[in-house]
C-alpha cells in the first residue's frame, strides 16, 4: 500500500527548526534578563500557564485546518468555566456535564451554519461571540446565578502537581525527598494542567495524523469542492471539527478558570487573539489543508514565553500589548517568508 | 429606473423600509419629536456608519479589517488628548494631521498584508492589539477633550441636527462617489470578484488593496473623530474597539456587502447603521436588559449574512 503523504515533510521539518530556534532565542532572553527563568520550576511553569493556551489552539487548528475559524472560541472557553463554577453546587458531574453540553451544542450550531448553510465562518463566529456574551451578561443575574467559584477538585486539577507529596512519610527531614532541589523541582515542574494538555496533544495529533477523520479535515481544507465530489459528507466533517474545537475550548477554559480561582466574563478574552496567532505561528494555513498541531504546540510555547518576558520587563498593559500585537506579526511575516522560499 | 436597475437596489430599499419602520416605532415610543431627537439619531448612527462605510470599502475589495475599530479608537484616544484646550484652528490643522494618521495606518495595513501574503484575518488582528496598545499608551484614562467650535461642527449645537447630517452625508458625495466612478472603484470591484482575473486583466492588485485599505483607515479616522466630537471624550478599552469592528462588519453585511467581495456600495451601510442604532434603542426603551441588544446584534448579522447568502445562491442558480 503507497503511504500517503499529507504534506511536504522537508517543508514542514525545515519550519518546525526554526520555530525551535525562535524558541530558543526567547527563552535565552528571557534567561538573561532574569536568571530564575534558567531554573527547572520556570520552565514547569511555561508548562503550567502554556496548557491552556494550548488546549484552546488545539481547537482553533482542527478548525482552521478544515479553512474555518473559531471566533466564539474565547466566549465558549470562558461559558464552560462559567457553567461548570456555577452548577457545582449540584454536584461536580452535573456540571461538567452541563459544561459538555453547552460546548456540544454550541459547536454544533457554529458546525450547522458553516457546513449547512454555508455560512462564512468568520462572521458566524463573532456573531455568535457576540450572542454568548449577551446570554452569559443576562445569564448573571438570572438563570446562571450563583458563586462563581471553581470547584475545589478543578482548582487541583488545574494548579497542582501530578506528584501528590503532602502524604509522604519519612523520619528525618533531611531524609525527605521533598527538601531535594531536583526532586522538588521535578515535582513542581509536572503540573496537572501540563499533564493534561499533554494528553490531549497526543489523542489531536492521533486523530489529525492517523484517523480517517483527521483525513477528511485536511481534505476539506484543500479542496472541499473535489472532497465533496469524492463522497465526503463535508457537513458533517465541517459539525464534528466545530464541535471538537468548542470541547477543546471548554476543557481549556476551565483550566483557566480553575488557575484564576473565581469566574469572570472576561476570563478567557484575551485568549482569542493568541488562540489564532499560535496556529498561524505553528505553521497552519487559515486557508485549509496545511500545518498541523505539533507547529501550533510550538507557537503556544513561543507565545507563552512572550508574554512572560514581557511581564519580566515589567511593561505597562498597553506596551504590553504593543509589543505582543508587533511581535505576533512579525513572527507569522517570518514564517510566511521562510515556506515561500522552501 | 428600469427593472434591473430596480432589481439591484432592491437590497437597499428593504433596508430602508426596514429602517423607516425601525425609526417609526422609535419616534412612537417618544413623547415628542423634534429637532432635539433627530440629533440624537444622526449622533447614534454618525460613528459606526462611517466605520461600517470604511469597512465595506475593504471587504468590496474582497479583504476584511479586524482592526478598523482599533483605528476609530487610537484617533478617539489622539485627538481627545491633543484637542483638550486648542484653539479652534489649531484643532482643525490636527484633525487633518489624525485624518493622514488614519490613512497612513489603513496604507501600512494594507501594505504589510500585500508583501507578507499572510491573511487579512491574521494581520489585522494583530494589528488590533498593537493599535489598542498605542491607544491605551496615548490615553491611559478615559478623559481628554476637543475644541468646542470644532465639536459644535461635528455634532451641532444642542437642537441642531443639521452638521451631524452633513458630517454623515459628505462622505459619501466626497469620497464615495467619486471613488466609485474612478478607475480604482472599478479595480475595486475586480479584485473582489476574482483577484487572479483582475491581475491578468493589469490591475495593479496590491496597489488597489493598499489603497482601499488606506480610504478604510480615512474613514476610521473620521469615526474616531467624530467619536470625539460626540463624546468631547476618549475611551480607550479594547472592548469598545471590538464591538466597533463587529458593529461595522454587521453593518457592511447589512448593508448589502457580501463577505466573498466584489458586491455592493456604500449607501447600503450607512443606512444599515441606522438600524443598527433603532434596535438596541427601542429594546432599551421597554426596559429590557442592554446585554439583550448584543444578543439581537449578533443574531440579526448572522440571520442577515444567512437570507443574504441564500438569496445570492438561488438568484445564481437561476441564470
Amino acid at each position: 500500500m503507497i503511504k500517503l503523504k499529507m504534506f511536504d515533510e522537508s517543508r514542514i521539518s525545515k519550519s518546525m527548526l526554526s520555530l525551535t530556534g525562535i524558541l530558543f532565542a526567547l527563552y535565552i532572553i528571557t534567561g538573561l534578563l532574569d536568571s530564575y527563568n534558567f531554573s527547572i520550576p520556570a520552565i514547569g511553569n511555561i508548562f503550567y500557564l502554556g496548557a491552556a493556551l494550548g488546549l484552546l489552539a488545539a481547537g482553533q487548528t482542527i478548525c482552521m485546518l478544515t479553512g474555518g475559524i473559531d471566533l466564539s472560541l474565547a466566549m465558549i472557553a470562558t461559558g464552560a468555566a462559567f457553567i461548570v463554577s456555577v452548577k457545582s453546587s449540584s454536584g461536580l458531574l452535573v456540571a461538567l456535564s452541563l459544561a459538555l453540553l453547552y460546548c456540544i451544542v454550541i459547536g454544533a450550531i457554529n458546525g450547522l451554519a458553516v457546513g449547512l448553510l454555508g455560512m462564512n465562518p468568520l462572521i458566524m463566529t463573532l456573531g455568535m461571540n457576540a450572542v454568548l456574551i449577551g446570554v452569559f451578561t443576562v445569564g448573571v443575574t438570572t438563570f446562571l446565578q450563583g458563586s462563581s467559584t471553581v470547584p475545589e477538585v478543578l482548582v487541583t486539577l488545574s494548579t497542582a502537581s501530578i506528584i501528590d507529596t503532602s502524604g509522604w512519610v519519612f523520619e528525618s527531614a533531611t531524609a525527605d525527598p521533598r527538601s531535594w532541589p531536583f526532586v522538588a523541582s521535578i515535582v513542581d515542574t509536572l503540573s496537572w494542567p501540563f499533564f493534561i494538555w499533554l494528553l490531549v496533544s497526543l489523542i489531536v495529533l492521533f486523530i489529525l495524523a492517523r484517523t480517517g477523520l483527521g483525513r477528511l479535515i485536511y481534505a476539506i481544507g484543500d479542496n472541499a469542492q473535489s472532497a465533496r465530489l469524492a463522497g465526503v459528507k463535508v457537513w458533517k466533517v465541517q459539525v464534528t471539527t466545530y464541535v471538537m474545537c468548542a470541547i477543546l475550548g471548554g476543557i481549556g477554559g476551565i483550566i483557566l478558570g480553575g488557575q484564576s480561582g473565581a469566574v469572570a466574563l472576561s476570563l478567557a478574552n484575551s485568549f482569542l487573539l493568541p488562540s489564532v496567532a499560535a496556529v498561524v505561528i505553528g505553521g497552519t494555513s487559515i486557508m485549509g489543508g496545511i500545518g498541523g498541531y505539533k507547529g501550533t504546540m510550538m507557537g503556544t510555547l513561543i507565545l507563552t514565553l512572550l508574554s512572560s518576558l514581557l511581564t519580566t520587563i515589567n511593561s505597562s498593559e498597553a506596551v504590553k500589548q504593543m509589543i505582543y500585537g508587533a511581535i505576533v506579526l512579525a513572527l507569522a511575516w517570518t514564517y510566511a517568508k521562510i515556506s515561500e522560499n522552501s | 429606473m428600469n427593472l434591473i436597475q430596480l432589481k439591484r437596489q432592491s437590497w437597499n430599499l428593504a433596508i430602508i423600509v426596514l429602517a423607516l419602520v425601525l425609526g417609526a416605532w422609535r419616534i412612537s415610543q417618544l413623547p415628542q419629536f423634534g429637532a432635539y431627537e433627530a440629533r440624537t439619531f444622526v449622533l447614534g448612527i454618525l460613528p459606526i456608519a462611517l466605520l461600517s462605510m470604511g469597512q465595506a470599502l475593504i471587504i468590496i475589495g474582497g479583504g476584511i479589517n479586524l482592526a478598523i475599530g482599533a483605528e476609530a479608537v487610537l484617533i478617539n484616544c489622539l485627538s481627545a488628548k491633543y484637542m483638550l484646550d486648542t484653539s479652534f484652528s489649531k484643532s482643525l490643522m490636527l484633525a487633518v494631521v489624525f485624518i493622514i494618521v488614519g490613512v497612513l495606518i489603513g496604507a501600512l495595513t494594507g501594505w504589510i498584508i500585500s508583501v507578507s501574503g499572510i491573511a487579512d484575518i491574521v494581520v489585522t488582528l494583530a494589528t488590533s492589539f498593537l493599535l489598542v496598545g498605542v491607544a491605551m499608551y496615548v490615553m491611559p484614562q478615559p478623559g481628554g477633550g476637543i475644541n468646542q467650535t470644532l465639536a459644535d461642527l461635528i455634532s451641532g449645537k444642542v437642537p441642531n441636527f443639521i452638521p451631524p447630517l452633513i458630517c454623515l452625508i459628505l462622505p459619501i458625495l466626497l469620497i464615495w462617489i467619486p471613488l466609485y466612478r474612478s478607475k480604482l472603484g472599478i479595480s475595486m470591484y475586480a479584485i473582489g470578484s476574482n483577484k487572479d482575473a483582475a491581475f491578468l486583466s493589469g490591475v495593479n492588485v496590491n496597489l488597489t488593496r493598499i489603497k482601499l485599505y488606506a480610504f478604510g483607515g480615512l474613514f476610521a479616522a473620521l469615526s474616531g473623530l467624530a467619536l470625539t466630537g460626540i463624546t468631547l471624550s476618549s475611551s480607550p478599552f479594547a472592548n469598545i474597539s471590538n464591538t466597533a469592528t463587529l458593529n461595522s462588519v454587521a453593518g457592511a453585511v447589512l448593508g448589502g456587502v457580501a463577505l466573498s467581495g466584489g458586491v455592493g456600495g456604500l449607501i447600503g451601510p450607512a443606512l444599515a447603521a441606522l438600524i443598527l442604532y433603532f434596535i438596541p434603542t427601542i429594546l432599551l426603551a421597554y426596559g429590557i436588559d442592554p446585554a439583550y441588544s448584543q444578543i439581537i446584534t449578533g443574531a440579526l448579522t448572522i440571520v442577515v449574512v444567512l437570507l443574504g447568502g441564500l438569496l445570492r445562491k438561488r438568484t445564481a442558480g437561476k441564470k
